[in-house]
Order: C-alpha cells, then structure tokens, then sequence
C-alpha cells in the first residue's frame, strides 16, 4: 500500500494486510499525534488496510 | 470498533474517554464539550459578540465551525505574518473558508500595517521568531477587538496546547504565567475578555473535526516553529498519554480545580502595575508596550531614552495580559 507521511510530505510502500496500530508501530509513530486516513475515510486503530489501499498518516500537532 | 453512542461503525477512537465514535456522534461530541467549556467558565454571554483569532489551521478553524454552529455571532480575524508560502497559503484557507461561510474577516497584515513581519522581527532581535510571533498575536488580537467593540477574543487553545504550556511554566516555575493560565481571562481596562473554548478536545479531535467536516485547513506546520520548545513539550506530554491515557486532561483539569489559585497572588500584582503605553496605548508593565518596543526594534526607528526599558523579559510561554 501506499502510504503518504507529512512534514516532510513523502511517500512510502507498506506491504499489507496490516492494522493501524502496527502500521504505526512499524513507523515508529505514536497514535496519539495522527490520524490515520483511508482513501478519504478515518479510521481507528483496529481497523485493517489492505495492499491495495492509499493510507495518509496526518500529524495534528501544531507549534504554537 | 463500534460507536459509543449509536453502535455504529466508529471512525475515531478517543483513548482518554475510553471511547470511539462514528462521524455524526464524534461533531456531537465536540458540540457538546465546547458547549460545556462555555458554560462552566461562562466564557460567552447570549448576545456577546465575539472575535475567533484564526490563522487557517485547524484549531481556529474548527472553533469558527462550531461557535457559528452553535448560533454565537463570531467573526473572525487573520494577522498576516509574512511567512513566506506559509503565511499565503494560510491566508488562502482562512478566507475561503469565511467566504464559503459568509462570514465576516478582518485581515491585517504585519508588513502593510506595521512595517515588519515575522522573520524581520527575530532577525533583528535574535530571538525565537515564535516569541515575536506570539506577542505580536495577542497584542493585535486584543488592539483589534478593542477597536472594533468586541466582547470577547477566542482562540484556539485546545487540551494539548494548554496542557504544554502549563508543563512549560512547572518546569520553570513561572508563577505569575501560573497565576494568569485560565479558560477565561475577564475583561479589564484596556484588556478585551480572552476566551479558549476548546481546552476540553484535544488537538487530534480537533484535526479530526476539520477531517469529517470538510473544513481545508492548513496542514503542514510552520517552518518557523520547527524543533520549538512548545514541540518538545507536547512530546514529553504525548509519551506520557501513550502510557496512561488520560494523562494530559487530568494534569490540565487537576490545575484548574486544584492549583492555580495557589498562584493568583502574583498575577494581581502584577496587573496593579499596569499602565497606558505612550506609543499606542494599550496597557503596559513597561515604560513602552513590548509590542511597540518589538516594531520600533524591528522597523529601525530610534527609540527616546526615556522610554527605553531594560533588558529583554525572557520568551513568554503563558497568555500575558501585560505583554501590551
């Protein structure tokens, strides 16, 4: 799949299937600092990405 | 996961709530605590008009939506930074998004109404361009406000932003940012009410709000704030919420209950000190307001030795009334 990380914005292949909560652990990600974002939907933790899917990884924390 | 309102399918989970939500009961959920910071700390009255400091992400965003959905007369008030491809590109969220809206904005711009911008400022000054950026905003948001017969100023201040700030002012035991760190700073001579209507969401509730509302806001960070000590903070604090859920809001909410009251005596002293800067008038606790000192610095103008103060105060990591 592919997956798009911000800040800065690259894109990066991740073999699926595979949860959201590894996907981030694999990253090396905490999930409290993005969203995870499947085509155009969120989605929680335990949800599943297929190999096919477009993943954004959003960060939300802003500097002041 | 399923939602825990309605049992449908969740698309967010919210650890600290031991909670998830599908869409329409997750924009419930951010209704109803802004609604509820409202009303505990009696931020806005019927009828009040109010100003929503916005700067094209998605906090000040999200907080315009919500208090215009929640039938509260909000305009808003962007504050031109010239921060290059950043600040145009912010520019452009924040009027699309009052256009699609019919909102009023005003727009005031560093460099065309006060002859520097940001990185002009921390150039000159050799300080943190975030610190001239900071005093800038809540000089003009209050000047701005006051002018225009405002009844409140909000910004948004969310869970995550006010917990790293008070982590900021522990960890150097700032009492009197300790002492004026409130949800609410009521209105004085010279001081427009400050309002922060989001303490009770946290910053990935917020993204996620402007997420399933469709709101397009700025997503990349300023490249000025890039590796900022209020970053670093937020990390410290985003290590412990992985650990203990829960964390942030009850190092947050324990404060205001519990500890800021130990605090409130320099505070008041502080504001008994107080006077009208010469230059522009807003009160002061300097012979000139830190907000003129900055633009005379900043634009080259010669300042009179009797209004010159003294040594810089260090960068101010609180909301400070006194900063002019």
């Amino acid at each position: 799949m592919k997956v798009l990380l911000r800040n800065p914005r690259r894109e990066i292949e991740v073999v699926g299937p595979i949860t959201v909560v590894k996907l981030l652990q694999r990253l090396d990600i905490n999930p409290e600092t993005v969203l995870v974002i499947q085509g155009d939907t969120l989605v929680t933790r335990d949800a599943r990405l297929a190999d096919t899917d477009d993943i954004e990884i959003r960060p939300v924390t802003s500097g002041g | 996961m399923k939602c825990r309102r309605c049992r449908g399918p969740a698309v967010i989970d919210i650890r600290r709530h031991n909670a998830a939500f599908c869409r329409d009961c997750f924009l419930h959920h951010c209704r109803e605590q802004v609604k509820r910071a409202i009303k505990d700390h009696q931020m806005i009255a019927p009828g009040d008009r109010v100003l929503v400091a916005v700067s094209g992400g998605k906090d000040s965003l999200a907080l315009w939506d919500l208090l215009t959905d929640l039938e509260i007369e909000a305009d808003g008030l962007y504050l031109g930074l010239g921060i290059g491809d950043y600040s145009d590109e912010s520019g452009r969220h924040t009027r699309e998004f009052a256009a699609a809206r019919g909102r009023r904005l005003i727009e005031v711009d560093l460099r065309d109404d006060y002859g520097f911008d940001v990185p002009e400022a921390a150039a000159v000054t050799r300080r943190a361009p975030c610190g001239a950026c900071g005093l800038s905003k809540r000089h003009l948001f209050n000047e701005v406000a006051h002018r225009e017969g405002y009844d409140a100023v909000a910004t948004g201040h969310n869970l995550d932003d006010e917990a790293a700030v008070l982590l900021g002012n522990v960890l150097r035991w700032e009492t009197g940012y300790l002492g004026r760190q409130a949800p609410v700073l009521p209105a004085a001579p010279g001081f427009v009410r400050k309002v922060k209507p989001l303490i009770r969401l946290g910053e990935r509730e917020m993204a996620a709000y402007c997420v399933l509302t469709g709101i397009d806001y700025q997503v990349d960070e300023c490249p000025m704030a890039a590796g900022n000590r209020h970053l670093g903070l937020k990390e410290v604090l985003d290590g412990l919420e992985e650990r203990s859920a829960g964390a942030k809001a009850a190092f947050l909410f324990g404060f205001y209950d519990r500890g800021r009251e130990h605090f409130l005596d320099g505070a008041a002293e502080e504001r008994e000190g107080l006077a009208p800067c010469p230059e522009c008038g807003s009160p002061t606790t300097g012979t000139l307001c830190a907000f003129c000192t900055l633009r005379n610095r900043a634009t080259g103008v010669e300042i009179p030795v009797e209004l010159r103060v003294g040594p810089s105060p260090p960068t101010p990591v609180g909301r400070l009334p006194g900063d002019g």
